[in-house]
């Protein structure tokens, strides 16, 4: 009796462990197809871009999951995304190096730049210097996250990290100027935390999406290399297991244009 | 008329000896648990500092058949901290879960016991890092869930108790989908027979 018992127990430790070993929560890596390299100033002594990104592969909504998106859709009165920014935890992962020999000249400035799309919205910093232009406005590029500009020496490395807390910011951001009409510059500038402002239409029930699509420019004045990957959790599986593409999600995000006056003569 | 004399019986003469002298047959044997840590430091393509020494947390599950011979199960997960300077995949945790079916030989003297034990299972990986990371032409890993074999030994104390050992054991592992790759575990363990 006492071993039935104790075997039951032991059982019951092993289930335990299991269940919890379940939730572990593991992360996937994605890393971008190819570096991003950047040869240093152009003709006009700007520093060059190239743009290079991460479309992550999340697989469809089975009939139950959505089912319960058009429930949550209709209760609420907007959109519920299938990828949800509380879900589908993002952190991008990147090096910089300095490939220049030069000691006397080599050192130079470099930026990050990450731009991207949710399953609803897409924001891209070129469309957006476009518009500007357009409508004869000068304006510096604003990314919808941008870690501050750094200097590095001929043949040194810098490692970085988009975290977490960064994504949802971001996230925000892209979901309240595609959605919600907030001023994108308010948006971008500011940290919701910290001042909430152009935040004032975002519904407080509203469902943030995740990104799914991560673009990254690197901007540099010397000759430069980035190797980025993006980090994925999502809590609900939602990542493709299999390589084909039979049950991809496939979304169309609109591309974010603001709004802007010409001036006045 | 006989009358049966009384049974002869010894007399004890000498004061109880103080010192106790086990008698491992009194052990007890059959099933068993032990619990163990201690650390996973790997070797290899994936050694050299890449994947660093880990604390590791493990749990066996085992049966004596016999004094000498058992059978057991062994899960053990270590964490580790990845070193890959110039790469996004540097300064990652990554954890590593090994699970084996094994079988332990076993020689006792006294108190003290020495074994040898042996197994195949498989070795999981928490992430799919490794497999970013290039390496002869491919990657160090192709899929996060491989085969592992191996073995090791170790030493056995058994307490005055009739149920509880400890010892410290070490085994040394073939990480096959880890492009070959070997760990070696060392650990401090509780043992509890029932």
């Amino acid at each position: 009796m006492l071993r039935s018992t104790t075997l039951l127990a032991a059982a019951g430790v092993l289930a335990a462990l299991a269940g919890g070993c379940q939730g572990l929560n593991e992360p996937i890596y994605i890393a971008a197809p190819a570096a991003l390299d950047v040869m240093g100033t152009d003709m006009t002594g700007a520093p060059n871009r190239v743009k290079g990104g991460v479309v992550l592969r999340f697989r469809k909504p089975n009939g139950t999951e959505q089912a319960q998106l058009d429930s949550d859709t209709q209760r609420l009165g907007f959109a519920v995304p299938w990828l949800k920014r509380d879900r589908i935890h993002l952190e991008l992962l990147y090096t910089v190096s300095n490939l220049e020999t030069d000691p006397q000249d080599g050192t130079g400035t470099f930026t990050i730049a990450v731009d991207g799309a949710s399953e609803l919205v897409k924001y891209d910093e070129t469309t957006i210097a476009a518009a500007f232009m357009a409508a004869n406005l000068k304006t510096a590029p604003l990314a919808l996250m941008a870690p501050p500009p750094r200097s590095l020496g001929p043949g040194q490395t810098y490692q970085g990290t988009l975290r977490e807390d960064d994504f949802i910011e971001g996230e925000l951001d892209l979901d309240a100027m595609g959605r919600w009409m907030a001023p994108f510059a308010a948006v971008l500038i500011n940290r919701s935390d910290v001042n909430p402002i152009g935040l004032d239409m975002v519904p407080p029930t509203a469902v943030i999406p995740a990104m799914q699509e991560i673009d990254v420019t690197l901007i540099a004045e010397k000759h430069m290399s980035c190797q980025f990957m993006v980090r994925v959790r999502s809590d609900d599986d939602q990542l493709l297991a299999q390589s084909g593409d039979a049950n991809l999600f496939v979304p169309t995000p609109l591309l974010y244009v603001p709004n802007i006056a010409p001036p006045t003569p | 008329m006989t009358v049966a004399a009384p049974a002869a019986r010894a007399q004890v003469t000498d004061e109880p000896n103080p010192v106790i002298f086990p008698d491992p047959a009194k052990f007890a044997r059959g099933l068993y648990t032990e619990g163990e840590i201690g650390s996973v430091v790997l070797f290899g393509p994936a050694g050299g500092g890449k994947v660093g020494p880990g604390f590791a947390i493990g749990t066996r599950v085992g049966y004596d058949l016999t004094r000498f011979f058992a059978v057991q199960a062994h899960g053990i997960g270590s964490t580790h901290q990845t070193s890959f300077p110039g790469m996004p995949q540097d300064d990652q945790l990554l954890q590593l879960y090994q699970a084996t079916v094994e079988g332990k030989l076993t020689y006792r003297f006294g108190q003290l016991s020495i074994f040898a034990e042996g197994g195949v299972g498989v070795a999981r990986l928490s992430s799919n890092l490794l497999a970013t990371v290039p390496y002869g032409g491919g990657y160090l890993t192709r899929w996060r869930t491989g085969l592992t074999a191996g073995g090791g030994g170790g030493i056995d104390y058994h307490s005055l108790s009739r149920h509880f050992s400890f010892g410290l054991r070490g085994s040394y592992f073939w990480l096959r989908d880890i492009s070959g790759s070997r760990d070696l575990i060392a650990t401090l363990y509780l043992r509890y027979t029932f």
